[in-house]
């Protein structure tokens, strides 16, 4: 016996935690690596990403001041010219989910469960200087001040629950000048219109690359998986904004060259399906493995992860900085689909216009337990597909890994009964 | 084909918009140096107090026409009224508002005001909606003065100086001769009692329209009663701004950059008809719209400019990443 192996090394805490939240990380990407056609070569830069961040805990931003966000509400173009940077601190570790447990209700959402367990546990690669949390659903409005009394310089932006009216808008405005200024007092720096003006176009054009990539995905040979783009949008989350912006430039490319090339990343018959509900957010891509797993392809989606992050773009008419912050502030409120406003007829037109656009054959409409507003919106959704005659399937799912044979099953029997359903027409 | 279309989708709409008003201008207000005459029913404010008008805008005939007697109004000896108004629809319904957004004088001018603005780096002021849904309603309250006004003329109720009352207070009738050099509008007149109050609240107008649009952008439109006058027979005009709902977000990019703040063209998404009484169709809507084909101009039911996701990116110059300095 060597010495190193007779001294008996105890592991700390957060050591342990590290390497659980590794091993959830690895095994969720082995399977995307593995178990499908042969990714995109550009994936692996977003493999290696993840890998870095989640699996050895190496921080991006050393340099940086990094403002934590708790919702997509944040205005990111906002933080980018105040020379920070935006961290979305949701949450997808089943690990961290277990930690929170002990400060939040028992049947709360998993998400935010592991969003708490982070910060109780204090264990961050890229640690947030400062925490923003929109007054959006109740559980993180809430769990904002557990974050806060845990030590946390935490800041509220208030988010109005209805859209419509023009009382809102004004409201929501305001809410973001607020905060613009106040984290402007905040980091010591002044918001300049230059500064402004290219934070904007930078943000657009990483979305306008997304937009570029989103829509190959309308082609019946569809060229990447849905499990990879949600790699892709999660990254989106922590990720340097440049590199970010190279990787997917090189994966439009290559999945043009797909397109052109008719190569499916599916199979040809594999059902097309439109995703949508509580957000899939790395680990927890479970849902959507289990799809793609059973031979349908995820070809569109309408989840704050991914879609919703990316879809609806700034549009300045004269670019003065007032302008330039209100335009930013309208792009999160009057556009967003999220489940916490009064009604949201949006959100329906939304999905129904995805299945249309995308040639989708089914909507699986997935919420996590506990995540009440989708949880509630659900049987209005169910109604409006049903009027228009697409299928759907409604699954409850957590973080937990058991009841995966349960999901499978309900997965498995709604992709078969697509396929009959094409069969027959 | 698809090229071209392609082009027009993704055209700076700015510049076009830029070039074509000009052109109009210099059409409208010099127009008569380079004898061009296009008759006395143009559907926008060219004003025929200036001398070398192009075109003449239709209200200055319109009240002369409408206040003859009653029984000559309504006689054979009116048919050229009629063809007064006919000439005006046929204008209009070819290019239905757009002629507020590309060829009106006054419009233009407004625009140049905004321009000037925004060159000293001030920000526009809007209305808050209660206010923009009270103030929209008195461009009804000025048409029926430009129609009602002479025709109590007519029927002796009213002096002779209410004949063309609207043009009265109209700040197109002391600005627009202004840039041919004559500044013999810049006048009170005090002949009668009610001559001097409308000769002075043309005086206020006039002062206002500089001060409003220099501020607000396309300030006077809201109160234009030719836009009133438009959008009673825009259902008819070949010109068409249409929006598809089932594909549009509501996220009100269309409605930030909308000079006329329209709510409707962000959150109707059920008309497909989509041009409202304040609309100058000057299609910025269009061109800041950020989905494929929600909104688009028809012409005939052709579409000839539509909304596409390339043409908003490098509008907004998002289609590529701007080069770094240092």
């Amino acid at each position: 016996m060597t010495k190193e192996m007779r001294e008996h090394k105890i592991e700390t805490p957060k050591e342990k935690q590290n390497r659980h939240k590794a091993m959830e990380a690895k095994t969720v990407l082995q399977k995307i690596k593995h178990e499908f056609k042969e990714p995109p070569k550009a994936m692996d830069y977003f493999y290696n990403l993840y890998e870095s961040v989640h699996c050895r805990h190496e921080p991006l931003h050393n340099d940086k001041i990094k403002v934590g966000t708790m919702c997509i509400q944040v205005p990111a173009e906002i933080v980018y010219a105040l020379d920070a940077v935006p961290i979305r601190l949701c949450n997808g570790f089943y690990t961290d989910d277990e930690i929170g447990s002990d400060f939040l209700p028992s049947k709360a959402c998993p998400l935010v469960k592991a969003t708490v367990g982070q910060f109780a546990s204090d264990n961050f690669s890229d640690k947030p200087d400062i925490v923003i949390s929109p007054t959006t659903c109740d559980q993180k409005a809430k769990s904002g001040a557990i974050i806060e009394e845990m030590g946390y310089k935490l800041f509220d932006m208030e988010f109005p629950r209805t859209k419509e009216s023009e009382e809102s808008r004004e409201y929501w405005r305001r809410s973001v000048r607020k905060f613009t200024k106040e984290l402007s007092t905040d980091l010591g720096k002044k918001i300049t219109r230059k500064k402004l003006k290219e934070a904007i176009k930078k943000v657009g054009y990483a979305q306008h690359l997304y937009h570029k990539l989103n829509v190959l995905r309308k082609n019946i040979a569809t060229p990447i998986l849905g499990v990879d783009m949600f790699l892709v949008t999660n990254a989106f989350f922590f990720d340097k904004i440049d590199n970010w912006i190279e990787a997917v430039d090189a994966l439009v490319q290559e999945c043009e060259q797909r397109v052109e090339d008719e190569f499916s990343a599916a199979h040809k018959r594999s059902p097309r399906i439109v995703y949508t509900g509580s957000p899939p957010i790395f680990p927890n891509l479970k849902v959507p493995l289990l799809i793609e797993l059973s031979d349908a392809i995820i070809v569109a989606d309408e989840t704050c992860s991914s879609n919703r992050m990316f879809n609806d773009m700034v549009s300045v008419d004269e670019w003065f900085v007032n302008d330039m912050i209100d335009s930013v502030a309208d792009r999160y409120l009057k556009g967003c689909t999220c489940p916490i406003f009064t009604k949201n007829e949006d959100r329906k037109r939304r999905i129904i216009d995805l299945v249309k656009d995308y040639k989708a054959d089914g909507v699986v409409y997935q919420a996590f337990a506990g995540c009440q507003v989708y949880e509630m919106e659900q049987r209005s959704v169910l109604d409006a597909m049903e009027k228009e005659g697409i299928p759907i399937i409604y699954l409850e799912s957590d973080y937990s890994p058991s009841h995966m044979g349960q999901l499978t099953t309900r997965i498995e029997a709604f992709v078969e009964s697509l396929k009959n359903r094409r069969r027959k027409r | 084909m698809k090229k071209i279309k392609d082009f027009i989708n993704k055209a700076d709409i700015r510049r076009f918009r830029f070039w074509l008003q000009l052109f109009f201008f210099i059409l409208f207000i010099y127009g008569g140096y380079f004898s061009i005459n296009l008759g006395n029913s143009i559907p926008v404010f060219s004003c025929g107090y200036d001398k070398e008008v192009g075109g003449m805008c239709y209200f200055l005939p319109l009240q002369h026409q409408l206040a003859r007697p009653l029984d000559v109004l309504f006689s054979v000896a009116s048919i050229s009224v009629l063809i007064g108004f006919v000439t005006f629809l046929v204008w209009f319904i070819v290019f239905n508002k757009a002629w507020c957004g590309y060829a009106c004088p006054l419009g233009t001018m407004q625009d140049w005001l905004t321009g000037l603005r925004k060159k000293l780096g001030i920000r526009y002021s809007t209305y808050t909606q209660p206010q923009f849904d009270k103030l929209k309603k008195i461009k009804y309250i000025l048409l029926a003065i430009v129609i009602l006004a002479p025709m109590a003329v007519g029927m002796g109720l009213l002096g002779g100086e209410w004949r063309t009352a609207f043009c009265s207070i109209c700040p197109g009738r002391m600005i627009t001769p202004l840039f041919v050099g004559d500044v013999s509008q810049w006048s009170l007149d005090f002949s009668t009692k009610s001559a001097m109050i409308l000769t002075t609240l043309g005086l206020v107008f006039t002062g206002l329209f500089v001060v409003g649009s220099f501020i607000k952008k396309r300030f006077f439109c809201f109160f234009c009663p030719m836009s009133a006058m438009h959008y009673i027979f825009s259902d008819a005009a070949l010109l068409k701004l249409k929006k598809d709902g089932d594909k549009c977000t509501k996220c009100g990019d269309c409605y930030t950059v909308c000079d006329m703040q329209i709510k409707d063209i962000a959150d109707d998404v059920k008309s497909t008809n989509i041009l409202r009484d304040d609309c100058i169709l000057c299609m910025k809507c269009v061109a800041a719209c950020p989905e494929d084909d929600v909104l688009h101009v028809d012409f005939i039911n052709y579409p000839i400019f539509k909304s596409t996701k390339g043409g908003f990116a490098k509008r907004m110059q998002m289609d590529e990443l701007e080069k770094k300095d240092d």
